[in-house]
C-alpha cells in the first residue's frame, strides 16, 4: 500500500477560484490569527481603556453629576472654569514643582549611585540590594513610613532638636515645604529605578573604550563624561520619561499623608484634585475636564521627551 | 579605575546607603516594638523584642489581615495569570502581523502605557455598575488586565523578535495547529519575558491602590493596601496594628519577588544562549 502511494504522486485538484475567493482564502487564517490570539486581549482593553477615555471625553462637555438629574451639554464650559478655578490652577503649579524635582533629582542622584555601585562582591550586591528595596514597596507602606520620619515629633525633628535646632521646620504641617517633602518621599522611592537602569547601562560599556581613553591619557572625568556618558543615553531616555509619567500621577501619597493640606490645597496634586473632585464631590463632568487635561499634558510632555532624548541617541 | 584612596568608595556607599536604609529600618523594627514605645521612641532598638503585634493582627476577630491577604492574593494572582495569557497570544499577532493594521494597533496600545488612572476611573465605575461588576473582585480583575495589557504586549511583542520565524514555520510543516505551536514551542522559550511581565505586574497590582479603592468600595472588605490605609484612617495611633499589617503585607510580595528574580536571571542567560 506504501508502495502504491509513492508510486502515483497525489494530484493537487485544480481548482479555478474567482479572485475574491483566493483573497478570501488567504485572509481567512489572518482573520482567525486575529480572532484567537489578538481580540481577547484587544476587546478588554477597548473596554476597559479606549471607550471609558472617549465616555470621560463625553463627560467633560456636561455638568454629569450621579445625584442630580438634569445632566446637560455644556460644550467647553467646563474647561473655560478651569482657566480661572483657583484649586485647578494651584495644583498644575504643585504638579509642575513635583515633576521637575522628580524627573532631576532621582536621574542625578541616581546615576551617581549607580557609578559608585559599580563593582562585583557581596558587598556592593548588598548595597544594591538596599536600594532596590524600595521599588517592591507599596505607595501606602512607603508614605506611612516616611509620615512617621517626618512628623513635628517624629525622629528627623528629634534629630535635629538634639543637634540644637530649636524651631525645626513641620515638613509636613507647614503648607509652604509640604509639597517639598512629598517630593522628597518620591526621589527615595523612585531612585531604586534610576540606579538599575543606569547600572544596566554602566554594564554595557564596553571595557576596550575606557582602556583606549586611560592609554591616551584621558582623566576619569573625562572619560566619563566623553566615553561613558554618551553611552547612557538609552538610558537617561528610560528614566526620564518613566519618572515623568510616574510623577505626573503622584496620588497615593497625597491620599494617604497629607490629603491635600496643609492649609487648602497646598500639596493637591491634578491627579489627587481630579480624584477628589469626581468621587467626594461628585461633580464628574468637571472633574473628567480635569482628567482629560491631565491626560493630553501628560501625552505632550512624553511625546517632547521622546523626541528630544531619542535625538540624542542617534547623534552618537 | 585605580583609586588612590582605595577605601573611599566602600565608606561613601556605605554612608548613603546607610541613611537611605533609615525609612526601613523604621518599618522593620516597629513591628517588633512595644506600641507604646514606637509612639516614644520609633529609632530606638526593640526592648524587649516582642510579636505581640503580629499575633495580635493573625487573631483580630475582624479578620483584617486574613481577609486583606486573600483578596490581594485572589486578585493579583487572577489578574497576571490571565494577563501573562492575553497578553502573550496578543504579542505573538502583533510580532508575526507586518500589516497597516497591525501597527496602528500596536501604537494604539502603547498609548495605553501612560494614561493615567484617574481618566478613566469614573466611567468604569459606571461600565462595572451596569454589568453587575462594580465592588466585586471579577471587576476589579477586568479593570486590572484591561488597563496593563500594554505593559506585557509590549514586553511580549519585544522578546518575540528573538524568536526565529522558521522554528514556527517548520512545526506547521509538521502539522501542528497554530495553538500547539504557540503553547507548545513559542511560550516556553518566552520565559523570561513572561518572568518580567509576572514580577512587574505582580508587584504593581499588588500594590495598586487607587484602583482597589474606588473599585473594591468600602464593603466588600479591602486588600493589603487599602487595609493599611484604613487602618491609618481609622485607628490614627494603633501603631501596633499598622506596622504589623505594613510587615506581614509585605512579606508576601517580597518573597515572590526573590523567587522570581532568580528564574528572571536565570532565563535571561538561558534565552541568550538558546537564541
Amino acid at each position: 500500500m506504501l508502495s502504491d502511494v509513492a508510486a502515483r504522486p497525489r494530484k493537487r485538484p485544480v481548482v479555478k477560484r474567482s479572485r475574491r475567493q483566493r483573497r478570501s482564502a488567504r485572509v481567512w487564517p489572518r482573520v482567525w490569527h486575529f480572532l484567537s490570539f489578538g481580540a481577547p486581549g484587544v476587546l478588554i482593553y477597548v473596554c476597559f481603556v479606549l471607550v471609558p477615555i472617549l465616555v470621560s471625553f463625553g463627560y467633560s462637555l456636561t455638568n454629569y453629576n450621579p445625584f442630580r438629574v438634569n445632566t446637560r451639554f455644556v460644550g467647553l464650559q467646563n474647561y473655560k472654569t478651569m482657566l480661572s478655578d483657583d484649586a485647578f490652577l494651584t495644583s498644575l503649579r504643585i504638579t509642575t514643582i513635583l515633576t521637575l524635582i522628580v524627573v532631576i533629582v532621582p536621574n542625578v542622584v541616581g546615576l551617581g549611585i549607580a557609578v559608585l555601585l559599580d563593582r562585583r562582591g557581596w558587598f556592593y550586591n548588598a548595597l544594591r540590594s538596599v536600594f532596590f528595596t524600595p521599588m517592591v514597596l507599596s505607595s501606602v507602606v512607603i508614605s506611612v513610613l516616611w509620615r512617621r520620619m517626618l512628623q513635628d515629633d517624629g525622629p528627623i525633628n528629634d534629630f535635629l532638636r538634639a543637634v540644637g535646632v530649636h524651631d525645626p521646620p513641620g515638613w509636613l504641617s507647614d503648607p509652604d515645604i509640604a509639597i517639598y517633602s512629598i517630593a522628597l518621599i518620591l526621589c527615595w522611592q523612585m531612585l531604586g529605578f534610576c540606579v538599575v537602569i543606569y547600572l544596566a547601562g554602566l554594564a554595557g560599556v564596553p571595557k576596550e573604550l575606557m582602556e583606549a581613553a586611560e592609554i591616551d591619557g584621558a582623566t576619569p572625568i573625562r572619560r566619563f563624561r566623553q566615553v561613558t556618558w554618551p553611552l547612557l543615553a538609552p538610558a537617561l531616555t528610560v528614566n526620564t520619561v518613566v519618572l515623568l509619567i510616574s510623577a505626573f500621577k503622584i496620588f497615593d501619597h497625597i491620599q494617604v499623608i497629607t490629603q491635600g493640606g496643609p492649609g487648602t490645597g497646598s500639596t493637591a496634586t491634578i491627579a489627587f484634585l481630579s480624584i477628589q473632585t469626581a468621587f467626594v464631590d461628585n461633580h464628574q463632568g468637571y472633574a473628567s475636564a480635569e482628567a482629560i487635561v491631565m491626560l493630553v499634558t501628560i501625552a505632550v510632555l512624553t511625546t517632547i521627551s521622546l523626541a528630544v532624548l531619542r535625538r540624542r541617541e542617534v547623534n552618537l | 579605575m585605580r583609586s588612590s584612596v582605595p577605601w573611599l568608595r566602600p565608606v561613601v556607599a556605605l554612608v548613603i546607603g546607610g541613611f537611605f536604609f533609615v525609612p526601613l529600618y523604621l518599618g522593620i523594627i516597629n513591628t517588633f516594638k512595644d506600641p507604646e514605645q514606637i509612639r516614644t521612641n520609633p529609632l530606638s532598638f526593640p526592648e524587649p523584642l516582642t510579636f505581640k503585634n503580629i499575633t495580635t493582627l493573625l487573631s483580630r476577630p475582624d479578620n483584617l489581615y486574613w481577609a486583606s491577604l486573600t483578596n490581594s492574593i485572589l486578585v493579583t494572582g487572577l489578574s497576571i495569570v490571565v494577563l501573562t495569557v492575553l497578553s502573550a497570544t496578543l504579542g505573538h499577532y502583533l510580532a508575526r502581523t507586518a500589516s497597516r493594521w497591525g501597527r496602528a494597533l500596536m501604537v494604539l496600545l502603547l498609548c495605553g502605557l501612560m494614561i493615567p488612572p484617574q481618566v478613566i476611573l469614573a466611567p468604569i465605575t459606571f461600565v462595572l455598575r451596569a454589568v453587575g461588576l462594580m465592588s466585586t473582585l471579577p471587576g476589579l480583575v477586568l479593570f486590572n488586565v484591561g488597563y496593563y495589557v500594554p505593559f506585557g504586549v509590549f514586553v511580549f511583542t519585544g522578546f518575540m523578535r528573538s524568536v526565529p520565524r522558521e522554528l514556527e514555520e517548520a512545526a506547521a510543516i509538521d502539522g501542528a495547529t497554530r495553538g500547539q505551536i504557540f503553547w507548545r514551542i513559542v511560550f516556553p522559550l518566552l520565559r523570561p519575558a513572561t518572568a518580567s511581565v509576572l514580577i512587574f505586574l505582580g508587584v504593581w497590582i499588588w500594590n495598586d491602590f487607587i484602583d482597589p479603592l474606588i473599585i473594591l468600595g468600602p464593603s466588600q472588605g479591602t486588600t493589603i493596601t487599602t487595609g493599611i490605609f484604613r487602618s491609618v484612617g481609622v485607628w490614627r495611633t494603633d501603631y501596633g496594628t499598622i506596622f504589623s499589617l505594613m510587615f506581614m503585607g509585605t512579606i508576601p510580595v517580597l518573597i515572590f519577588y526573590l523567587f522570581l528574580q532568580k528564574h528572571f536571571v536565570k532565563g535571561l542567560t538561558g534565552g541568550a544562549t538558546k537564541g
